[in-house]
């Protein structure tokens, strides 16, 4: 499959200029997760006009990534401009539609989100490449699901270049897949956690457990826990047994640790 | 069984439509007969009439064979000479082995009767061009009225009396004096511009051109009226008589050409198989069917961004590429069966509602963030048959409940279903839960029916909470 020919050359003048983009610059605007002791490892947050990715820690996680993905999102400054989900044909059927009242239960405002349909993978990377590059969206999102061999590192360059050039936030959430060399800047694992239970042994707050697995230029990989609460629009840290904990300990099970600078 | 339908040739031995078959094949042995087809020779009349849009958007089919063309004003292309344009037609006609009769009249029924009776001049015609019944026809000529002349010099009055208005009204119109509009197969467009080419151009680079040039005459005709398209259609008419027809709709009324190229162009991009030119198209027409007010509007002298422009300028090209229905938003509906709360409408046809309701306490989410359009069926086990769920299988996995909350009673929507209202026939209530498992997993589960309603309730999994 040739995404070469989905994107115009001229967005991108010339490679050794084009990377210099990603090189981390204090001017660069910062989005704080709101949890304090996490802001601070990634020394501000994540950089808003770049791309994120999102993994599922097992099969039944997916969901998790795709809503902290999300939930991200709406850290955003409300704005005209929308958010953009795109899925394809075969994501929306294993995993669901999204549901503007339980979206809008977690405090966000389902009328910004505009869903994108493709057919298939393919064109989801090209509509989310044209949504990134023109400043309408505010965010975009992109779901797959599965190791699609069409997300690669040249595919997600453009994806990154095209952020970094309109300032869109691009997330993009690969569910149970397993990570792979990509040009994302920053790199997490998504799960699900217990929450703190409610009065009457009720479920509670939505909870992650989130690991960064690696920063572009940035700090080293940690995990925590983090609760989303919709009044503030905000996580908030959740105390993990011993706190932040270190890194990831299956290197062995993670083939990005072999492409790492 | 009796012919339908005679060729030039087997008129020519004397054989006639409403003949015997056995008849004329006692004359004719050699005859070659084929079985009467009506739906083909009217799809072929549509085609036909298709074709003659590059006369005018207004082309009516007149069953079983005729084609009414409403030229009025459409003849300046061919040097505003009426016979030019017959001339023309008739060429076409040929090109594709078709014979036919062109007649001009000032209304449509004479120029019908002059096709029919092959004849130029209306008085001349026999009465039964009145079209009136079997009936009239023979009282006519009893009283010795033989042609429209007869008719045409004598009262009205004691027609109208004797045979009704209608037959007046006929008269009338097959005599020029009373015009009548006919009905177009297609809408007649709002703005209409067309492009002939003396020699058919078929590179795709050259279609575009005049498809660009021809954009910008309608944005100017458009301009002028201050309206803005919501429709924009493009005919590509081949030398051998294909049409090709692109369409795009915009989400709001535009005469922005360029936008309009780009769509377009997205739009050939976007199409299953490709434009065959073939031997190259000789008329490009670009329509617009529908357009609404469009007043001209000042940008702002600040330099912030038009958000909302650009955004309807996206979700237009995503539409156009990915098609009307891949590009969506929410809306909410009345009803509280949770898959019915919720329904996605296309982005281009209108904008999103603005008051969702907002959560007030501190309380978690109670629907959840992404929801199964068909509830997944799922094998739960509960402590007490009406009680809250204690584990479940979904997707071949185990999940140990450790917290719930619940039931969340939904009746069903007893009103929509026959005898509804009666006991028992209302459908089955679910029962919520939200649960979560024991590695951190919030589910939104349901019992289809209660115990009083049925024997044996079914678990479904609805919904993945954040």
């Amino acid at each position: 499959m040739n995404i070469k020919a989905i994107l115009p050359k001229a967005a991108f003048p010339s490679v050794p200029n084009a990377w210099k983009q990603y090189q981390p610059s204090a001017s660069q605007p910062l989005l704080p997760i709101g949890a304090a002791e996490v802001d601070e490892r990634l020394h501000g947050g994540i950089v808003q006009a770049g791309l994120h990715e999102f993994f599922g820690g097992a099969k039944a996680d997916s969901h998790a990534a795709a809503a902290f993905a999300l939930l991200l999102a709406w850290r955003l400054p409300e704005s005209d401009a929308g958010i953009f989900w795109v899925t394809g044909d075969k994501e929306r059927q294993t995993s669901g539609r999204l549901y503007p009242l339980g979206l809008s239960a977690m405090g966000g405002n389902p009328s910004r989100i505009l869903l994108v349909q493709t057919a298939d993978l393919r064109d989801a990377l090209r509509a989310a490449a044209d949504a990134i590059r023109s400043k309408a969206a505010r965010a975009v999102i992109l779901e797959t699901h599965g190791n699609a061999r069409m997300v690669d590192l040249t595919s997600t360059r453009r994806l990154a270049l095209a952020a970094a050039e309109s300032g869109v936030l691009a997330l993009l959430v690969r569910g149970d897949a397993a990570p792979m060399p990509s040009a994302a800047s920053t790199r997490w694992r998504i799960c699900s956690a217990p929450s703190a239970p409610l009065p009457g042994n009720a479920p509670g707050l939505p909870t992650f457990d989130i690991n960064l697995l690696r920063h572009r230029g940035g700090t080293a990989s940690f995990a925590a826990r983090v609760t989303w609460d919709h009044a503030t629009r905000s996580f908030f840290d959740t105390p993990l047994s011993g706190g932040l904990s270190a890194a990831v300990t299956d290197t062995e099970a993670d083939p990005q640790q072999r492409f790492r600078a | 069984m009796r012919l339908a339908a005679c060729d030039p040739a087997a008129l020519a031995l004397g054989l006639s439509g409403g003949m015997a078959l056995a008849d004329a094949r006692a004359r004719v042995p050699e005859l070659a007969v084929f079985d009467h087809d009506p739906a083909a020779d009217l799809d072929l009349l549509g085609w036909l009439a298709d074709g003659c849009e590059r006369y005018s958007p207004a082309c009516m089919i007149d069953p079983p064979q005729g084609l009414l063309i409403d030229i009025t004003g459409c003849t300046y292309r061919f040097g505003d000479d009426e016979i030019c344009l017959a001339k023309d037609l008739k060429q076409r006609l040929r090109r594709h082995g078709l014979t036919g009769q062109i007649a001009l009249g000032a209304t449509p029924d004479s120029a019908r009767a002059k096709a029919r009776y092959a004849k130029q001049a209306i008085h001349a015609l026999p009465v039964e061009a009145l079209d009136a019944g079997d009936k009239v026809h023979q009282a006519l000529r009893r009283a010795g009225l033989k042609t429209l002349q007869d008719l045409a010099c004598r009262p009205r009055k004691a027609f109208a009396t004797r045979f009704g208005k209608a037959t007046v009204v006929k008269l009338a119109r097959l005599l020029e004096e009373e015009d009548a509009c006919i009905t177009p197969r297609r809408h007649v467009p709002v703005v209409s511009v067309t492009q002939n080419f003396a020699e058919p151009i078929s590179r795709t680079h050259d279609v575009l051109d005049s498809i660009a040039t021809l954009m910008g005459k309608a944005a100017a005709q458009l301009n002028d009226r201050s309206q803005g398209g919501r429709r924009f259609e493009v005919s590509l008419f081949r030398s051998d008589g294909h049409i090709a027809r692109l369409a795009v709709d915009t989400g709001g009324p535009t005469r922005d050409s360029a936008l309009l190229m780009r769509l377009i162009r997205e739009r050939i991009d976007a199409l299953s198989d490709p434009l065959d030119p073939g031997f190259g198209y000789d008329l490009i027409q670009l329509t617009v069917p529908t357009a609404d007010i469009l007043l001209p509007s000042q940008a702002g002298l600040d330099t912030k961004v038009d958000r909302s422009a650009q955004t309807e300028a996206l979700i237009d090209r995503l539409s156009v590429w990915l098609g009307r229905d891949r590009v969506r938003y929410f809306e909410e509906r009345n009803s509280h069966i949770p898959e019915r709360a919720v329904v996605e409408c296309a982005a281009q046809s209108g904008q999103p509602q603005k008051n969702w309701s907002k959560p007030t306490k501190a309380e978690p989410p109670m629907r959840p963030f992404r929801l199964f359009e068909t509830p997944q069926r799922i094998e739960a086990l509960a402590s007490i048959p009406d009680g809250p769920p204690r584990q479940f299988r979904w997707r071949k996995s185990l999940h140990h409940i450790v917290a719930y909350e619940g039931p969340e009673r939904i009746a069903a929507e007893w009103w929509r279903r026959k005898a509804g209202h009666e006991q028992g026939k209302g459908g089955p209530t679910r029962d919520y839960y939200r649960v979560e498992d024991s590695e951190g997993r919030r589910f939104w589960l349901f019992r289809h029916g209660l115990y009083s309603e049925t024997d044996a309730p079914i678990w479904y999994l609805h919904g993945l909470f954040a």
